[in-house]
């Protein structure tokens, strides 16, 4: 238990962390950000962008310059994420030795499950549009021992997700179909079957359809129904129902807001 | 420092004026005159004597007239009590200027009686107005001044208890100063008491007024005096010009002490507090009013050790003292803050929750700590929630606690 002193930094010009979508502002938030997203850091994220920001908006001129000599000399680049976390003062001595180990563990996958886990990274960030590129190059990697069925199926499965919370919906779709046809897993069915009963357009072909026993048909049925029923109980619903309960000044006025956030929200994600 | 160093005591009575290392005081009723038939202005005496002449109308209780917003019409035209409060500075602070030639001005520090932020900022913010720039003036009590005063005097004066009676128009203050000698650094406490015992000068004409007056001073020196060691006793303000009707009271304070009859005290001590310039208490800590009587603090992590931060120290004025620090909680849902008194070196904590700040993972939440303080003794903390950048965006959430001390 303690209060961790923070250093005043006028951060004019704060750093756009490109694959979070996301401005830094601070020593701590950059730490925050390397420690706890090794994979989206791990490679060439310690450039003369950032090197910039540490001597120029935090006024660590010493740390970029010791990052500067770290890199010119040919040591292990992981190294320097460990030098800012240090010298940024967030995180413990004990905290940055974990971070050491989480790096080497990493370094240690293949770079198929490399670029996986840093794909899957940025889906839990919502930066599906991001997401996406990484799984589809996936797609284009030649079959081995790690590359197998199971593993392109798991690759085709998140990429339908990253679609559908896009509301790319046909692509969502066909991802899916794709996953099912490499792992015959009952998840990614349940997930076409939902999908064509959301889109019309999406129709389940006779070979899928011959898959879905009445039972489970029934099953996902009442679970979808649960879910929109939920969703229609959800608070920003019940804030949206509100809205439009309101003079037309006040709702034309709440709408537009409520656009721009979306608006916004979908950019950054797509 | 080039520039000339004036102290002045400032008081709605009369005014007084020094520099350090000179004996010349000037002291100068607070008035100003205007001329009924032109726009000249005078001061002080002179201000008496244009009235007398009836040439001029005059406005006295200066600092008075501007503290409350008043006005005072003058020839038809009304003057806000802080425009005649400025032009009263700006043809005061001539006389010293004119007498040691030196036009520039070093530092000016204005000794009041009662120091309140009010007063305090009013007065900033008319000698600013005079091209004085805010680092060259300095206002302080007389508790102050005092302490400066008597510091600047030789060490067998203030190696025990020094105490001083202050007779003026107004009534009758009794102050005490002591020099404690820490480990550290020197400190200097001195209090005053407003006494009941108010004496109207005129009776001191008269010699049974006199001798009334020097019974009931008696009593309150053996009063506010007795079973203390006193190194020396000053006797100041314009009830002691003549101390002829004060036989009693010099017999009572003159046993085995050394008493002296100084004027402009304060103004001198104001002029010494000019001397160490803009920086604050260098060479000692000084307790008295304005001044905070504890230092707050709070343990802090910074670079992987435990640190105590001084979030205001005893001897701080406490009415321009704003403390801002940003902090992260780490594992922690609350503010401590560490209260030490200056007499007892006794530790108070004081912790305040961080009610109502959304819940974040640990280590996410900046809070910014923002101390300020509305008298000596009551401090008021704001803790507000300034997010984690974009990660965590802050909320509006904030609270405002009064902390006595």
């Amino acid at each position: 238990m303690s209060l961790l002193l923070c250093r005043q930094e006028h951060v004019k010009r704060p750093y756009f962390m490109e694959l979070m979508g996301v401005h830094l502002y601070s020593s701590q938030e950059l730490s925050y950000v390397i420690f706890n997203h090794p994979a989206l850091v791990l490679d060439d994220f310690v450039d003369e962008r950032l090197l910039t920001f540490l001597r120029e908006e935090l006024d660590k001129g010493f740390l970029a310059l010791k990052l500067e000599r770290w890199l010119k000399s040919g040591e292990n680049p992981d190294e320097a994420l460990m030098i800012i976390l240090q010298e940024c003062d967030y995180y413990s001595m004990a905290e940055v030795g974990r971070f050491r180990q989480m790096a080497a563990a990493l370094r240690k996958k293949h770079p198929a499950d490399f670029m996986r886990t840093k794909a899957d990274e940025l889906f839990s960030l919502r930066q599906y549009g991001r997401a996406v590129e990484i799984y589809r190059k996936l797609l284009e990697y030649p079959e081995s021992e790690q590359v197998d069925a199971q593993f392109m199926g798991r690759v085709l499965h998140n990429l339908g997700s990253c679609y559908a919370r896009m509301f790319q919906l046909d692509k969502a779709f066909e991802a899916y179909e794709n996953s099912y046809r490499k792992n015959q897993q009952d998840v990614v069915l349940e997930k076409l079957y939902d999908l064509s009963q959301i889109d019309e357009r999406l129709v389940l072909g006779e070979e899928l359809q011959d898959e879905i026993t009445e039972k489970k048909q029934e099953i996902w049925k009442q679970r979808l129904k649960k879910a929109r029923e939920k969703a229609k109980e959800s608070r920003q619903v019940k804030e949206l129902e509100g809205l439009f309960r309101q003079d037309t000044v006040k709702r034309q006025a709440g709408e537009a807001e409520q656009i721009y956030k979306w608006k916004t929200e979908y950019r950054n994600m797509a | 420092m080039d520039g000339l160093l004036v102290g002045v005591d400032l008081c709605d009575e009369y005014t007084h004026i020094n520099c350090p290392e000179e004996e010349k005081l000037w002291t100068i009723p607070t008035v100003i005159c205007r001329n009924k038939n032109a726009d000249e202005w005078y001061v002080g005496e002179e201000a008496y004597a244009h009235t007398l002449m009836g040439d001029g109308i005059i406005v006295d209780k200066l600092l008075n007239l501007a503290l409350r917003d008043g006005t005072a019409t003058l020839g038809g035209v009304r003057y806000g009590g802080k425009e005649l409060l400025l032009l009263f500075l700006e043809r005061i602070l001539k006389l010293p200027a004119r007498e040691y030639q030196k036009e520039e001005l070093g530092q000016l520090v204005i000794a009041v009686k009662r120091l309140d932020p009010k007063l305090s900022r009013m007065l900033r913010e008319l000698v600013m107005r005079l091209g004085i720039a805010k680092e060259q003036v300095q206002i302080i009590s007389h508790s102050e001044g005092f302490i400066y005063y008597t510091l600047s005097q030789k060490k067998e004066i203030w190696n025990n208890t020094v105490g001083m009676f202050d007779l003026s128009e107004v009534g009758l203050r009794y102050y005490e100063m002591k020099v404690q000698r820490g480990m550290k650094k020197v400190t200097v406490v001195a209090e005053y008491e407003d006494l009941e015992e108010g004496i109207d000068l005129n009776v001191l004409k008269k010699p049974s007024g006199g001798h009334l007056a020097d019974r009931i001073l008696t009593s309150c020196a053996e009063r506010m005096m007795a079973h203390k060691a006193y190194s020396a006793v000053f006797l100041t303000g314009k009830g002691f010009l003549n101390q002829d009707w004060a036989a009693g009271l010099m017999k009572y304070l003159c046993s085995r002490r050394k008493v002296y009859i100084e004027q402009g005290v304060f103004a001198r001590g104001a002029a010494c507090r000019a001397q160490e310039g803009a920086k604050d208490n260098a060479s000692f800590t000084c307790i008295c009013d304005g001044r905070l009587k504890t230092t707050v603090s709070m343990n802090v992590l910074h670079r992987g050790q435990e640190t105590n931060v001084t979030v205001a120290a005893a001897g701080d004025c406490w009415y321009d003292r704003v403390s801002v620090i940003d902090v992260i909680p780490d594992h922690q849902n609350s503010v401590d803050f560490i209260v030490t008194s200056l007499d007892s070196r006794k530790k108070k904590l004081i912790s305040i929750p961080l009610e109502g700040f959304p819940k974040r993972p640990d280590r996410t939440t900046r809070v910014q700590i923002q101390v300020v303080f509305l008298d000596e003794r009551t401090m008021e903390v704001t803790l507000r929630d300034r997010g984690f950048g974009e990660l965590f965006p802050a909320s509006n959430v904030q609270i405002r606690q009064e902390v006595m001390l």
